[in-house]
C-alpha cells in the first residue's frame, strides 16, 4: 500500500503547483454559493418590496357602486385608475395596470336582497404583480364579506357562528425540520451525485490520459511500484478530490441556503424557528450514514472515470468516453427527485439509485435500514469490481502504450 | 548483467485501409547478453524492434516467448523486482513540468524505495554531473529538451541500478548535451554497470560501445564489437551495413 500512497502524494504536491485549478477545486465553491443565493435572495427581497410596498392599480367598472368602498377604502393596497383605450387585456400583459375589474350592474340590489352577486376580474397569472392584486381583492372581500355575513346574522338574530359550523386547526406532527429535510432529501441526492462526479472527473482525466499524452506514465511504470498500486494511488486521489470537492460544495450551498431561507422567514415575521440549521434538518447520525453511503458511491465513480481514463489515447477521447456517464449521473440524479419514487419496490435493489433512495429516506425521516445495507453492500460491490477492472487494465500493454 | 534468450513481440495493429487487424511482429528471436561494465549499442532505424526490445527488458512489456533475466531476475515473472535494478530512460522528452527537477528527484527516490534525504543527496549529485545545479529549484515547465533530458537522467539513475537502460537518449539534443550524456554513460561503464542503449547515431556507437547488435525488421543481425561488425560486413562505417540490409531486403535476399 506505500507506493499506493506515494502515488496519493505524487498527485495531491501536482495539484499543489496548480494555483489556477486549486483555486477552481476549493476556493471558488465557497465564494459561489453564498455570492449566488445572497444575490439570488437580494433580488427576490428588492422584487417583493417594490411589489407589496405600493398599490395594485385596478380599473373597476361598477355601476352599482357595491365594490367602491373595499377599494377605496384601502389606498395602501388599491389605487383605482381610469380604464386604458384598446384591449384590456393586453393593457394588462403590458403591465399598465394591474387588474381590471367589472362588477355586475345589478350588483347592489343583489345585495340588498342578500343574493350573491359577481366580480369579473382580468388579470395576468404569470405576472406576479397582478397575481397580487387578485389576492389583494380576494383578501379584501373575504374581510368585506364576512362582517356583511356577521351583520345579516346579527339582523336575523342568530349566532355570529352559524356561518362557521366547524374550524379546522391545523397541527403539524412533521414540523418545519421534516418538511424541510423531505426537500432536502429530494434533491441532496442529486446534488452529491454530480458534485462528486463532476469533481473528480478532470482530475482523474489529468492523472491517468494526461499523463499518457504528456508522455510522463513511462517514467512512472518503470518504478518500482506494482501497476496495480499505481492504479489504486490514482483511484484515491480522484476519489478523495470527488468527495472534497462535494463536501465543500453542499457545505458551502447549505450555508447560503440557511442564510437565505434564514433571511426570508425573519421577514415574514417568522422568526429564526423557521429556518433551521443544518443540523437541526439532519441529526449527525442521519450526516454520518450519508457520508458513509458516500463513499463507495464516489469510489465507484471514480473508478469509472480512472477505467475511461486509462483506455483512453488522450485528454480529448477520455473527455468524450467519460461524458455518457455524466450524462446516466444526471438521468439518475434528476429522477431521484421525482415524487414519489421511493414507493417503487424494485429501487432498493437499481445500483445507485438506490443511493439517493436511502439518503431521500434518511434525511425525511423515514430510514429504512434494510434498503440501506443492501444499497451500501451493493456499491461497495460495484467499487471493487471496478477497482478490479481498472487495476487489470493497467496490466494491459495495449493500454499503456495506446498513444 | 542482461541475458535475452529467443525473445519474441508481436503486436495486433488496425490496417485503415482494409479496416482489417493484423498482426504484426516487432521482435522475432532475439538473443543477447550485456555483462557488467560493458555498453551494449542496439541499432536500427524506426521500427526496426529496439524501444520493443528495451521496454520488454525493463519489464514494461512481457515478451510473447523467450526469456529476459535482468540481475539474475526474470523480469517477467518479478517485474517489481527487475525494475529496481534497473535505470530506464524512454524517448520522450516529458517531466513532471509541475515541479522542480529536486522535488521530481526526492519523489521518485522515494517511489524506488530510497530514503527521501538520500533521493535528494544522490539527485542533486546527478543534477550536478549533468551541469544542472543551478536549476535544482527552478520549475521545469520552461525547461529546454535537453535540460528536461538530463532530468530524466538523474530520476533514471538515482537508485544506483546496476542495469541502464537509454533509449535513443541523444535524440534532439545539441553537441554539448549529448556529449554531457556520452560521458555520463562512461562512466556508468566504469562503475561496473550493464548499459544498453538504441540509437541511430553511428558515431556515437563507435565512440562508446563495446559491443552492437543490428535490429532489422525485428531480427537481430551481428552482435559483436563495432570492428568485428565492420570487418565481418566488409564495409567502413555503421550506416553501410544498413544499406546493405536494406538492399539485401529488396533483393529478396535477408
Amino acid at each position: 500500500m506505500r507506493g499506493a500512497l506515494l502515488i496519493v502524494k505524487k498527485e495531491f504536491m501536482e495539484l499543489s503547483k496548480d494555483r489556477k485549478t486549486m483555486f477552481f477545486t476549493f476556493v471558488m465553491p465557497l465564494v459561489l454559493f453564498p455570492l449566488l443565493f445572497g444575490m439570488i435572495g437580494k433580488l427576490g427581497k428588492n422584487d417583493k418590496a417594490e411589489r407589496t410596498g405600493r398599490p395594485s392599480r385596478v380599473c373597476v367598472v361598477d355601476d352599482s357602486g357595491a365594490l367602491a368602498g373595499v377599494l377605496t377604502g384601502n389606498p395602501k393596497e388599491f389605487q383605482v385608475v381610469e380604464r386604458p383605450s384598446g384591449d384590456l387585456k393586453q393593457a394588462i400583459r403590458d403591465q399598465k395596470l394591474e387588474m381590471s375589474l367589472e362588477i355586475e350592474p345589478q350588483a347592489a340590489d343583489k345585495q340588498r336582497r342578500q343574493e350573491t352577486w359577481s366580480v369579473k376580474a382580468v388579470y395576468d397569472r404569470s405576472d406576479e404583480s397582478s397575481a397580487l392584486a387578485l389576492d389583494r381583492l380576494r383578501k379584501a372581500v373575504a374581510s368585506r364579506d364576512k362582517v356583511v355575513v356577521q351583520e345579516r346574522l346579527k339582523a336575523m338574530g342568530a349566532s355570529t357562528q352559524l356561518a362557521v359550523p366547524t374550524r379546522i386547526e391545523p397541527d403539524d406532527a412533521g414540523g418545519t425540520s421534516r418538511a424541510l429535510g423531505k426537500a432536502l432529501g429530494s434533491f441532496l441526492p442529486y446534488m452529491v451525485m454530480m458534485m462528486m462526479f463532476a469533481g473528480a472527473m478532470q482530475h482523474g482525466i489529468y492523472a491517468t490520459a494526461g499523463e499518457k499524452e504528456r508522455g510522463t506514465l513511462l517514467s512512472l511504470l518503470s518504478t518500482s511500484i506494482p501497476r496495480s498500486q499505481i492504479i489504486i494511488g490514482k483511484l484515491l486521489y480522484v476519489f478523495s478530490i470527488g468527495i472534497i470537492v462535494a463536501m465543500i460544495n453542499l457545505l458551502s450551498m447549505a450555508f447560503a441556503v440557511t442564510r437565505l431561507v434564514g433571511s426570508e422567514a425573519a421577514a415574514a415575521g417568522q422568526g429564526a424557528q423557521a429556518m433551521p440549521g443544518l443540523g437541526a434538518l439532519a441529526s449527525p447520525g442521519t450526516l454520518g450514514l450519508t457520508f458513509i453511503l458516500m463513499i463507495p458511491l464516489g469510489l465507484f465513480f471514480a473508478n469509472f472515470i480512472i477505467l475511461a481514463g486509462i483506455q483512453a489515447k488522450n485528454t480529448v477521447e477520455a473527455g468524450t468516453a467519460i461524458m455518457p456517464g455524466m450524462v446516466v449521473v444526471i438521468f439518475l440524479g434528476v429522477f431521484s427527485m421525482a415524487p414519489g419514487i421511493e414507493k417503487m419496490a424494485f429501487l432498493p435493489y437499481v445500483p445507485v439509485v438506490n443511493v439517493s433512495l436511502a439518503i431521500r429516506k434518511l434525511f425525511s425521516q423515514q430510514a429504512n435500514y434494510w434498503e440501506y445495507t443492501v444499497a451500501l453492500l451493493m456499491t461497495i460491490g460495484l467499487a471493487c469490481l471496478m477497482t478490479w477492472l481498472s487495476t487489470r487494465m493497467l496490466r494491459r500493454e495495449s493500454a499503456i502504450f495506446k498513444v | 548483467m542482461i541475458q535475452i534468450s529467443d525473445i519474441y513481440k508481436s503486436f495486433n495493429v488496425k490496417d485503415k485501409k482494409s479496416r482489417s487487424r493484423m498482426r504484426i511482429e516487432a521482435v522475432r528471436g532475439i538473443s543477447l547478453t550485456v555483462k557488467p561494465g560493458e555498453i551494449y549499442g542496439l541499432l536500427g532505424p524506426n521500427g526496426a524492434g529496439k524501444s520493443t526490445t528495451l521496454r520488454m527488458i525493463a519489464g514494461l512489456m512481457l515478451p510473447d516467448a523467450g526469456t529476459i533475466q535482468v540481475c539474475g531476475i526474470d523480469s517477467a515473472k518479478e517485474p517489481e523486482r527487475a525494475r529496481s535494478t534497473i535505470g530506464y530512460l524512454s524517448t520522450d522528452l516529458s517531466v513532471y513540468n509541475r515541479f522542480t527537477p529536486r522535488e521530481l528527484l526526492k519523489l521518485f527516490g522515494e517511489f524506488q524505495g530510497v530514503d527521501a534525504a538520500v533521493a535528494e543527496r544522490r539527485g542533486l549529485h546527478l543534477l550536478d554531473r549533468l551541469h544542472m545545479a543551478e536549476f535544482a529549484d527552478v520549475k521545469m515547465e520552461g525547461f529546454s529538451g535537453g535540460q528536461k533530458q538530463k532530468v530524466s537522467i538523474a530520476r533514471a539513475l538515482l537508485h544506483d541500478p546496476k542495469v541502464v537502460i537509454f533509449d535513443e537518449p541523444t535524440t534532439g539534443l545539441d553537441v554539448l548535451t549529448a556529449k554531457t550524456v556520452l560521458d555520463l554513460l562512461g562512466i556508468m561503464k566504469a562503475e561496473g554497470r550493464s548499459v544498453i542503449v538504441s540509437t541511430h547515431v553511428m558515431p556515437m556507437v563507435e565512440a562508446i560501445c563495446d559491443r552492437v547488435g543490428i535490429i532489422f525488421e525485428g531480427t537481430l543481425h551481428g552482435d559483436a564489437s563495432p570492428r568485428e561488425i565492420l570487418d565481418r560486413w566488409k564495409v567502413r562505417t555503421l550506416d553501410e551495413v544498413f544499406f546493405q540490409l536494406v538492399a539485401d531486403k529488396e533483393r529478396g535476399v535477408a
